[in-house]
């Protein structure tokens, strides 16, 4: 029934992106943050988050998304996020998320926005 | 012209983790088989998701169940609608207070979305909510101009 979070992260031009596969609810959402924040410990202040495979999320996954921004905001880095379902990219409206970070359509608008290539 | 229920289904679930993925997927199986189409559906998904959840980790019910109810109507006129009622036997919560309720980035407390989202993503939304207990009945049309 579940649907466990898997990441998979790519390095790339001193950044990476992330890609999420399943559910982010509060433990999709602590293990993307885990990951994150491993890459951020090491250096890395450009964060691609490509949700491509994840089409259901929950408030508190959400919640968790944004302590990560705020962690990267805070550390003078970037976060952004690529390939939304339509309602998943209405929720992060909803809850302020895509005032915070930046949201492409496709990863190759994000990858040459933030300089990932 | 009169509405014919043509889908009905009731679930008693328990109030465990991720239980409320299985809740919307009952529900999104019954809106596309009356022709909802795929987006509708995902909107209807994330507010059962949310209000699951609301039961799950704010009723203090002492059953430590959730009882669903979907109805999937269609009159012919390709606008399905779908009525979901989602009721706990908790200990019911202030409305006006979490419907006002906003966070913000730097929010030392982030959570307590959950009725925001349920209502951006249904086009209507009733709560009943008393010491017994709570029922949320949400409906999600197909078009939601649905006079």
């Amino acid at each position: 029934m579940t649907e466990e979070l898997r990441v998979a992260v790519e390095r790339r031009n001193g950044g990476a992106v992330l890609y999420t596969r399943g559910y982010i609810n509060n433990v999709g959402g602590e293990e993307i943050a885990n990951r994150a924040y491993e890459l951020m410990d090491d250096g890395v202040r450009a964060l691609l988050l490509n949700l491509r495979d994840t089409k259901i999320v929950n408030s508190i996954g959400i919640s968790i998304l944004i302590e990560i921004i705020e962690k990267m905001m805070d550390s003078g880095g970037k976060i952004g996020f690529c390939c939304l379902t339509p309602v998943i990219h209405k929720t992060f409206q909803i809850m302020g998320l895509a005032n915070y970070a930046s949201i492409f359509d496709t990863e190759e608008a994000a990858v040459r926005e933030m300089n990932l290539s | 012209m009169t509405q014919t229920a043509e889908r009905q289904m009731e679930l008693t679930l328990p109030m465990v983790p991720d239980i409320e993925i299985a809740a919307a997927r009952a529900a999104a199986n019954l809106a596309r088989e009356l022709g909802m189409s795929s987006e509708r559906v995902d909107e209807m998904t994330h507010a059962i998701i949310e209000a699951c959840i609301n039961a799950r980790e704010h009723s203090g019910c002492a059953d430590g169940r959730m009882y669903l109810r979907f109805v999937g109507t269609s009159a012919g006129d390709g606008n399905p609608r779908v009525d979901v009622w989602i009721t706990d036997h908790g200990r019911g919560f202030d409305v006006s207070e979490a419907r006002t309720r906003r966070q913000k980035l730097g929010a030392a407390h982030k959570r307590g979305w959950g009725l925001q989202i349920i209502e951006a993503h249904m086009d209507e939304v009733d709560i009943t909510t008393s010491d017994d207990g709570t029922t949320i009945h949400m409906v999600k049309f197909e078009k939601k101009n649905h006079d």
